[in-house]
């Protein structure tokens, strides 16, 4: 059997996903739930979390939890993706109460807290694994402007953008001597290093993206019109993952009323 | 005589808070189905004309006028313009591909099944149909730029503005943009696309609009100025100081992603110290890799690395002795003045302020940035930041000097003034030098040697 390389195509990755909460074109029941339903239940199981008190209810709220995580056809390796962070700090949050606690006194509280955070988080990244950009558009735009949806849902998309960018900067300056290291966080006399060399390149560019991000959406019309379609990819999927029009004759027209032709901002003499 | 489809009456724009203007009483007719380049230096004003044409500039110093002849059959839903910008990874807003083709005509209220058509047609026209629910995030670069395009032309515009198309794209990127090009050119769309090296293009450009200073010379049907590719082999320092020693020694190197698979095999390479090095290789071929298991930020799965007599080195083992170049300088600026950032590296070292002084003035003076010694990086332009990150990498003098995609960004002969100052580098200080990059070198005879990767295996080319 051929060994998998990066360039041949028709191996079998081991890749789940690029990056934490990004989101997985598979078809599952939470896939296939509405993004209102799913931001309602997320919220409850975020409540929920943040009331457990006792081991059990802790417990019974992981179970439920993961059932949902699991349910997406997410992987394992996806939830190390999504909660890794989380669990570093759950060590050190629970190492702090121990240390100022004792461990007797101080490890339960530790544990229960950390594993709250998680449980708080874990359903808003089952949202973002499992919801694409227009059907979160959708579902916001029942509260909000369709604008202020895409808003939130450009600031969401673009955080995985803006790691990587952090993880450039970081190692351009470390090649350059600059101290950023956990270990070297330590020292207080590091600190400047963190603000300096990578906090304020990394505004630098979100500044520069965001510029980009907005020129391309206005010269695609986003904001020209009081009101805009909505396209349902999903309804439009064939059994393949292409589109079909004949498999979907019944496909809805405009989902809301738009202004009539030509009265939006047409940009022509100036 | 073909009919006009664009108009430009004496166009003239000033950036907010610049004295010059950007564009300066710019004139021209564009005809139904023509392909016009825009050439010139970087900051000459290409840009800034296609984003007036657009409609994007902002400020209100914009005088002159546009006009576009009527589009036939307009219905509101297209776009008399479509812009395709020169970074596709921050034009792509969605996440799918279906929804990144469907957010323009969403935006202009066409109808569902309407849309679905468009992102069919437009899929199809750049050879991307079956990939509607693809996660855009796994697409190649060129794949990336096919899909910005897409997204332009399911606005049913007839008029296709390119930004430096191809300036994130390898050989066989350029390759294929250059054939969709011309079935778009058949079909008779009008192609106006600025371009640092046009000569792909060469076969469908019907004529080149030379810029500068905001003003469009002449038109010509030929490259205007073909001296300017040509490759200045006469000023470039042949390396002398090429000795026995290994600066970068790497044996059976194997490393692989737990996500992606194997993206280096079984690597040997060895660079002498003062040899001039090109490695190349598409997209994916695993030369980011290669850098990051040279300079220790990834940890390779088998083989042995030494960088300038450091075996197995970190990073934080490298400053003074290896500088790293990478792709965009904005990433490494950060102090308030270039004379700053240049002297950064060297007060990480404990140099003296004598000695710091003495080689920060060395190297904005190799660099031809010595004017610029008191002005703050970040307003400086792009070639300008990039040759201030290239100083403070050469300031410590250091006997290794590695640069990840050098010339994305340049115009050529910025990019030829880069291997004179990196030639210039090797010759006076006998610094090894690796230029990692998805293209040829504008002066093939610059390297020493060539490497091509490929697949993750290297090999060694004639150029």
């Amino acid at each position: 059997m051929a060994k998998p390389t990066i360039n041949n195509p028709g191996r079998k990755l081991l890749r789940t996903s690029d990056y934490a909460c990004q989101y997985m074109t598979h078809d599952s029941m939470v896939h296939r739930l509405g993004a209102g339903w799913k931001i309602a239940f997320g919220t409850l199981l975020s409540a929920l979390a943040v009331g457990a008190r006792t081991p059990g209810e802790l417990l019974a709220l992981v179970v439920v939890v993961l059932v949902y995580y699991f349910a997406a056809r997410l992987t394992p390796f996806d939830l190390w993706r999504d909660t890794k962070f989380f669990v570093f700090q759950a060590v050190l949050v629970t190492g702090l109460y121990c240390l100022l606690s004792g461990v007797s006194r101080g490890l339960w509280p530790g544990v229960r807290q950390s594993v709250q955070i998680i449980l708080f988080y874990i359903p808003g990244a089952v949202l973002l694994r499992t919801t694409r950009t227009g059907d979160m558009m959708r579902g916001l735009r029942r509260v909000v402007p369709y604008r202020l949806s895409f808003l939130v849902f450009v600031s969401i998309r673009f955080v995985p953008f803006f790691l990587r960018e952090l993880n450039e900067i970081m190692t351009a300056q470390r090649l350059r001597g600059a101290r950023l290291l956990p270990r070297q966080m330590v020292d207080p006399r590091n600190w400047g290093d963190l603000f300096h060399c990578l906090l304020l390149p990394l505004m630098v560019r979100a500044l520069k993206i965001a510029d980009d991000v907005s020129l391309s959406a206005e010269s695609r019309e986003f904001g020209s019109r009081k009101q805009r379609t909505f396209f349902d990819i999903s309804r439009q999927a064939g059994p393949a993952g292409t589109m079909s029009e004949r498999d979907h004759p019944d496909y809805p027209v405009a989902l809301q009323p738009c202004d009539p032709p030509g009265n939006g901002k047409r940009k022509g003499l100036i | 005589m073909a009919m006009e489809t664009l108009k430009i009456h004496s166009l003239t724009y000033t950036y907010p808070g610049s004295t010059l203007p950007a564009l300066a009483d710019v004139s021209c007719t564009i005809r139904v189905g023509e392909c016009i380049c825009l050439t010139g230096d970087s900051g000459c004003g290409k840009t800034t004309l296609l984003l007036a044409i657009k409609g994007l500039l902002r400020g209100n110093s914009l005088s002159g006028a546009i006009e576009f002849a009527a589009p036939p059959n307009d219905d509101g839903r297209s776009t008399p313009v479509g812009l395709v910008f020169q970074n596709a990874e921050s034009q792509i807003l969605c996440t799918t591909v279906s929804e990144e083709v469907a957010f323009g005509p969403e935006n202009l209220c066409t109808p569902p099944l309407e849309i679905a058509r468009r992102v069919r047609r437009s899929l199809g026209a750049v050879g991307l149909e079956g990939c509607e629910t693809r996660h855009v995030e796994r697409f190649s670069a060129g794949q990336k730029q096919r899909l910005t395009i897409a997204s332009v032309l399911s606005m049913n515009p007839s008029l296709l503005l390119l930004d430096e198309p191809t300036s994130q794209l390898d050989s066989r990127g350029k390759q294929e943009l250059c054939e969709l090009l011309t079935g778009f050119k058949r079909e008779g769309y009008t192609i106006i696309m600025t371009e640092h090296d046009p000569r792909p293009f060469a076969a469908i450009i019907d004529r080149y609009l030379p810029m500068a200073g905001g003003r469009i010379g002449a038109a010509a049907a030929t490259l205007p100025e073909p001296d300017r590719y040509a490759a200045k082999a006469a000023v470039i320092l042949r390396s002398t100081a090429v000795d026995d020693a290994a600066a970068i020694a790497v044996q059976g190197l194997c490393f692989s992603y737990p996500e992606t698979g194997v993206a280096l095999k079984q690597v040997s390479l060895q660079v002498m110290r003062g040899e001039r090095v090109h490695l190349y290789g598409d997209n994916g071929a695993g030369k980011s890799s290669l850098l990051r298991c040279l300079t220790g930020l990834e940890r390779p799965d088998s083989g042995t690395v030494e960088l300038a007599g450091i075996a197995n080195p970190r990073p934080e083992h490298l400053p003074g002795k290896v500088g790293v170049l990478f792709q965009n300088p904005a990433r490494q600026l950060f102090a308030e003045s270039v004379h700053e950032e240049v002297a950064y590296t060297l007060r990480r070292l404990g140099w003296s302020s004598h000695e710091t002084e003495a080689q920060v003035t060395e190297a904005l003076t190799l660099c031809g940035i010595g004017n610029l010694a008191e002005r703050a990086p970040l307003t400086l332009s792009f070639g300008e930041q990039h040759r201030v990150a290239l100083a403070a990498v050469v300031a410590p003098k250091p006997g290794v000097l590695l640069l990840d995609e050098p010339f994305a960004g340049l115009d050529f002969p910025q990019r030829l003034a880069l291997l004179d100052i990196l030639a210039e580098m090797s010759g006076r200080y006998g610094t090894t030098v690796l230029i990692v990059s998805h293209d040829v070198l504008p002066d093939h005879s610059w390297a020493d040697r060539t490497l091509k990767l490929s697949g993750g295996l290297l090999g060694e080319t004639d150029h």
